[in-house]
């Protein structure tokens, strides 16, 4: 296993590249092939080993086979994601190719997404071949200097959102939105220095220091909301288990499969 | 190599073999007919009168299956993704999905193909309202907020795994005037849902949508199964918290041996 996966170089890579994907191509073209009746049994037979792998890598102790061929198979699963990349960005051009060929309303941000598209393409590729050309600043200067700070103005837009947001969760209406308007004023006002300045009359050693904000505030993070998270959390996770284990023995019914296999 | 994961101990065998068993047999019992009660989850009532909405004012319909990959919690997204599709499809109103992963792109097309040929309205099914925005956060997020401000869908769908991009999302589709609808199990990203969409799904109300709206059989035996699962680790925590509370008060104590002997040791 170890063997076949390990790094090749030169003609063997390029051999066992044009070798995958004949071998893939003739595994989707036999599935498409295949009648529909028949493709359902194969599809779920394929789910059932590859959740079989993980379940036994998880259930069987320590040190087992499985976890040896681990970083095989987790590439293996990368590479099948790569190649659905592409279908992404067929659909991406479709979309904007549309957008220009019948001039939609905005369609020079089609345009724009097009350049940026190959510029930066382009400027990758180069750069990974030569990275002592042009292209390499030219990267970064679209990476760093662009793409980066784009995502941080986006990010940044949260501030704005959260005072609406924050408004209209704190309008009272009715009992729950008033408790929860005193909760989050102890939390807010028990997590900042003017907070704990409001009560600091109250002896830290006396009996009623827990009526501090700070300890006010750290007792309803740590406790009643802290057990609440855990809640939500063991409900998700049996949720969670229960759909997977649907998937892996294809006992989804409703959207995956509309009728029993 | 060592596993990313750590490996199942003994209450993990014991624990999870009971909630499949729980679960198996449960379905099992709902495909042999017996009639199996499930409460009122007002979100998910909702989703049909956001469809509806959306058809009776002739605008789109926008659905975000979330930023996460290929997982469990993003099927479980496409699975209502599909039942607004098949919805909306009667109808024939547009829903516009968009999604922030390649893979999902692939599935979630297949999917969709699938719930307008369901409902005999293959018609109506354009491959470009099934749209891969980015795979980046902050991309997707601005990309999806464009095609609210430009689309102004009548009803927002919001499902999956969201981060930081929630907030962006669900109040541009606020300000867009579209009916909300969210559903996560990511606990952090509940309050902002909570504040900004109409109807917020939480915590395993999420993994109980499908089973909600279907009605199938083999889901709402799945979801009683789950119900008997939780009833094993409630048990297991009381259990947990009676050892630990008795070897913490009296460390040498027959009661404290027993438990630490016979229980907290298959924790470790």
């Amino acid at each position: 296993m170890h063997t076949l996966f390990a790094p090749k170089h030169g003609v063997e890579l390029w051999l066992y590249i044009a070798g995958s994907l004949v071998i893939g191509a003739g595994l989707l073209l036999l599935l498409c092939q295949t009648p529909q009746r028949l493709r359902k049994p194969v599809i779920a037979f394929v789910t059932f080993l590859g959740g079989l792998y993980f379940t036994l890598e998880f259930l069987i102790p320590h040190d087992n086979y499985f976890t040896h061929v681990m970083p095989e198979v987790v590439n293996a699963e990368i590479v099948v994601s790569c190649f659905t990349l592409f279908i992404g960005i067929y659909n991406l051009f479709g979309v904007h190719g549309r957008a220009i060929r019948r001039k939609q309303p905005g369609w020079y941000n089609s345009v724009a997404f097009f350049a940026a598209f190959f510029l930066i393409a382009s400027a990758g590729f180069i750069k990974d071949m030569r990275p002592d050309s042009a292209a390499t600043p030219l990267f970064e200067i679209l990476f760093n200097g662009f793409m980066n700070s784009l995502q941080s103005t986006t990010f940044s837009l949260i501030a704005f959102y959260i005072v609406s947001a924050a408004y209209r969760a704190f309008r009272i209406r009715n009992s729950e939105s008033v408790l929860m308007m005193i909760t989050a004023m102890i939390i807010m006002l028990g997590l900042v220095p003017l907070g704990s300045a409001l009560t600091s009359f109250i002896p830290a050693n006396s009996f009623f220091s827990f009526l501090r904000l700070e300890k006010l505030s750290y007792f309803i993070l740590l406790l009643p909301n802290m057990a609440v998270q855990r809640a939500i959390a063991f409900g998700v996770g049996v949720g969670s288990m229960a759909m997977g284990l649907r998937i892996w023995l294809s006992l989804e019914r409703g959207s995956f499969f509309d009728e029993e296999l | 190599m060592e596993s990313t994961t750590s490996y199942a101990n003994t209450v993990i065998y014991i624990i999870e073999g009971l909630l499949v068993a729980f679960i198996l047999i449960n379905i099992l019992k709902a495909r042999g007919g017996k009639r199996l009660f499930i409460r009122r989850i007002q979100g998910l009532n909702y989703i049909d009168d956001a469809v509806g909405r959306a058809t009776e004012m002739g605008k789109p319909i926008a659905f975000s299956p979330g930023i996460g990959g290929l997982s469990i919690l993003t099927l479980q997204a496409l699975s209502v993704l599909t039942h607004v599709v098949r919805k909306a499809a009667r109808y024939g109103t547009r829903v516009i999905a968009c999604v922030c992963d390649a893979m999902i792109y692939t599935i979630a097309d297949e999917m969709c193909k699938d719930a307008y040929e369901a409902e005999n309205a293959s018609e109506f099914f354009n491959g470009n309202d099934i749209r891969f925005l980015s795979d980046s956060q902050f991309s997707y997020a601005s990309a999806f907020v464009g095609m609210l401000h430009r689309e102004r869908p009548a009803a927002v769908f919001l499902f999956g795994h969201y981060a930081a991009e929630s907030l962006i999302l669900a109040e541009n589709g606020q300000a867009v005037g579209g009916i909300q609808i969210a559903g996560t199990p990511d606990t952090t990203q509940v309050p902002f849902f909570l504040a900004t969409c109409d109807y917020t799904i939480i915590g395993d109300e999420y993994y109980a949508a499908g089973a909600y709206l279907s009605k199938e059989p083999t889901l709402l035996g799945s979801l009683v199964g789950q119900d008997y699962g939780k009833i094993v680790l409630i048990i297991t925590i009381i259990i947990g918290i009676a050892a630990a509370t008795c070897t913490a008060l009296a460390p040498g104590s027959t009661a404290a041996q027993w438990l630490s002997t016979h229980f907290l040791e298959y924790f470790k």
